[in-house]
């Protein structure tokens, strides 16, 4: 719990403060989403589920998106990626990578239906064009070097 | 019941983070609950003496960074300004040396415009390569019309005397040579004698009448007896005087020469011996 408490507070004081510097075109790699994917592939449906939603409240408190917003889709992605992972053959990158692309697409999409749901609609093809595919890009792509790394050992009880 | 939950656990979870989480976004979407706002407050509390931390961090971290790229900008900035400087000290050494230049020539023009006669400058080359000799070696030969016995001249006063002549240099002898002789004269009194040169590199006045009226500092000028040396150019300045009592018949008086032959660089030669005696100036040596 300390060690995903650690991570979460890591990854808070990364997305931003250093990720900004980052940005390519204004696209940020979203490493709220490489975390929760990270737990949840090792992580039964239950606790990816709550993991989701812890690390995407938080990511809804640092930034201006409602309350609930990225808890939702985290929590979804948590859910789905943990699901998914015992049918997808995660032991290789590759397919640990193409699952990340494939959340982060979902997260997108998710994030922007509900979106639509609360009026705050956006443009769909621009937005998928210009703000989800580049970003989920960028996120994959960054998020290969954390996936790449070795798994700290109390990340690994949490899964259990 | 509980097998049920438990069974079902999955989706109830699922379904029960998913419900909050949109109770939440309706909560500040819709009604601007005070719940919402106070939940994302905490949330942010949690998180913020972190973020302050990592922000002081990164100050500093970007701050050091900055002063490290400094460092080296100015080190590199060092390196250039210390090349620019030594470049710099050269131009101004050479700057120098040709203003010192500039300046002699212009006495030496003066005084070529003073004498009106025919006169060459000439660059002192070399210096008597013996102790026994004091000659020196001009840039300028018989291709110039330089002959032997012309009278070697600078601002200051008498240098001596062209000796030996080649196609493009000369040799000239100084007044401190010993075997060099030049009749002069006291400039105050007019009393008349010989200056000449010693092993020691001074000038010595032979032949002055043991009553002649001769004080330290009077002015000694050419005379020009003797047909070699236009008369009136200054030789020195008498350094002592003294009157023998051994019954020699002469005094016994040294001279300063104006000319410093240490630092001879240009000279003028006279290729014409002036019809009149010669306007000089003040005699002061030049900087």
């Amino acid at each position: 719990m300390i060690a995903f408490l650690l991570a979460l507070l890591g990854v808070c004081l990364l997305q931003s403060a250093v990720v900004p510097r980052l940005a390519i075109g204004g696209i940020r790699p979203d490493l709220f989403l490489v975390l929760t994917f990270g737990l949840s592939l090792s992580a039964g449906p239950e606790v990816a589920t709550v993991v989701g939603f812890l690390v995407g409240l938080y990511q809804d408190s640092l930034s201006g998106a409602p309350l609930g917003l990225n808890a939702f889709t985290l929590s979804l992605i948590g859910f789905l990626v943990s699901q998914m992972s015992r049918q997808v053959r995660t032991a290789e990158l590759t397919g640990r990578l193409g699952l990340l692309f494939l959340a982060g697409l979902v997260s997108g999409l998710t994030t922007l239906l509900v979106l639509r749901f609360f009026q705050v609609s956006r443009p769909w093809t621009s937005t998928l064009l210009w703000t989800v595919l580049p970003g989920t890009i960028y996120t994959t792509i960054l998020g290969a070097g954390f996936l790449a790394m070795p798994k700290p050992k109390a990340l690994r009880r949490l899964g259990r | 019941m509980t097998r049920l939950l438990l069974r079902y656990r999955r989706g109830l979870i699922l379904s029960s983070t998913l419900l909050l989480s949109f109770v939440l976004m309706t909560l500040q979407v819709r009604s601007q609950s005070a719940l919402a706002d106070l939940t994302k407050h905490i949330l942010l509390t949690s998180v913020s003496p972190f973020l302050r931390i990592a922000a002081v961090g990164k100050a500093a971290t970007v701050t050091l960074w900055n002063e490290y790229i400094d460092l080296r900008r100015v080190r590199l900035d060092n390196q250039l300004l210390k090349e620019e400087t030594r470049q710099l000290r050269t131009q101004v050494g050479e700057l120098r040396e040709t203003a010192l230049e500039n300046y002699r020539l212009i006495g030496l023009l003066e005084l070529r415009n003073r004498v009106g006669s025919e006169a060459v400058s000439a660059k002192v080359i070399g210096k008597d390569a013996t102790n026994w000799f004091r000659t020196i070696l001009i840039d300028r030969g018989g291709n110039e019309g330089i002959q032997r016995h012309m009278t070697v001249v600078t601002a200051e006063g008498l240098v001596g005397r062209v000796v030996d002549v080649t196609a493009l240099a000369a040799r000239v002898q100084l007044i401190t040579d010993p075997e060099s002789t030049v009749g002069v004269l006291i400039q105050r009194s007019r009393v008349a004698g010989i200056a000449a040169g010693n092993q020691e590199g001074t000038v010595q006045i032979k032949y002055l009448p043991l009553m002649a009226d001769v004080v330290i500092g009077d002015r000694v000028v050419t005379s020009g007896m003797g047909g070699v040396f236009p008369k009136g150019i200054p030789l020195g300045r008498v350094l002592r005087s003294s009157r023998p009592t051994n019954g020699a018949l002469f005094q016994e008086t040294w001279v300063q020469p104006l000319t410093d032959f240490s630092r001879l660089e240009e000279v003028l030669v006279l290729r014409q011996s002036p019809a009149n005696d010669l306007p000089w100036g003040s005699g002061e040596r030049l900087p």
